[in-house]
């Protein structure tokens, strides 16, 4: 039996401009308030990101994705279960910020990547050799 | 003051979340099937038609599409397959998709309260 992509989605109205609602998305201390009691980060793409609960729960990923001010994605794991990628979306209205959280487990999660490099190509950031 | 979040799905399987879930569900009719079976499991394909506006043949392909995403299983009885749900998917994503959203509402509750 095939396994099935599992995704989940929220979005959320923040009253402050993108660039505060980035630096609390990337910044370990802002990310120790909100994300998991502690929170250790490497904000680019190879980077390292590790979460632990007060319970001893460990996750542990790859960043897959700085876009600044706009997109961040990394794939994390707890210990024995299967990786989920989540995606955090910026878009910018007026002097708030819509964030736009996706987490994404299954057969998809690996689908997903490509479409950051596609996203990138077509913005010119990215260059074929 | 805090702003109030935007509007997102209902935990649990309703329909919408069905749907965005998973790439199989995206299509209506097969989410008429999925709860068609959730109320008459061992239905026939001829049977599921007959609430349709579409023929047994295009039922037919809608349930075959549903076997290879897992959702759905057959089996040979008399002279049609019937069909049932594979309710362990469905649990088990469900479960997954509460779990995380939750996870995920708390969260974002901690970082409006933050900024």
């Amino acid at each position: 039996m095939t396994k099935l992509p599992h995704t989940v989605s929220r979005s959320v109205l923040l009253d402050a401009p993108a660039e505060r609602v980035w630096e609390a998305v990337t910044d370990e201390s802002a990310l120790a308030e909100w994300l998991a009691p502690e929170v250790e980060l490497e904000p680019h793409e190879g980077g390292e990101i590790v979460c632990r609960y007060e319970d001893g729960e460990e996750r542990r990923g790859q960043v897959e994705l700085v876009e600044e001010a706009e997109r961040l994605a990394f794939q994390w794991r707890r210990q024995g279960a299967e990786p989920s990628r989540v995606e955090l979306v910026l878009d910018s209205v007026a002097e708030r910020t819509i964030l736009t959280v996706t987490e994404t487990a299954g057969p998809s999660a690996c689908v997903a990547p490509r479409l950051g490099a596609l996203r990138a190509l077509l913005r010119g950031r990215l260059v074929l050799a | 003051m805090a702003s109030p979040g935007l509007p997102t799905p209902p935990p649990g399987l309703g329909d919408a979340r069905v749907g965005a879930v998973f790439g199989a569900l995206a299509d209506p009719t097969r989410r008429h099937l999925i709860e068609a079976l959730a109320h008459e499991p061992g239905a026939t394909a001829t049977g599921l038609a007959a609430e349709l506006p579409i023929s047994r043949q295009a039922v037919a392909k809608h349930l075959q599409l549903l076997g290879r995403a897992g959702l759905v299983r057959s089996r040979r009885s008399g002279r049609e397959a019937r069909f049932e749900l594979e309710a362990g998917a469905l649990t088990e994503a469900a479960a997954w998709i509460g779990a995380v959203g939750a996870e995920w509402d708390d969260r974002l509750g901690r970082l409006q309260r933050l900024l």
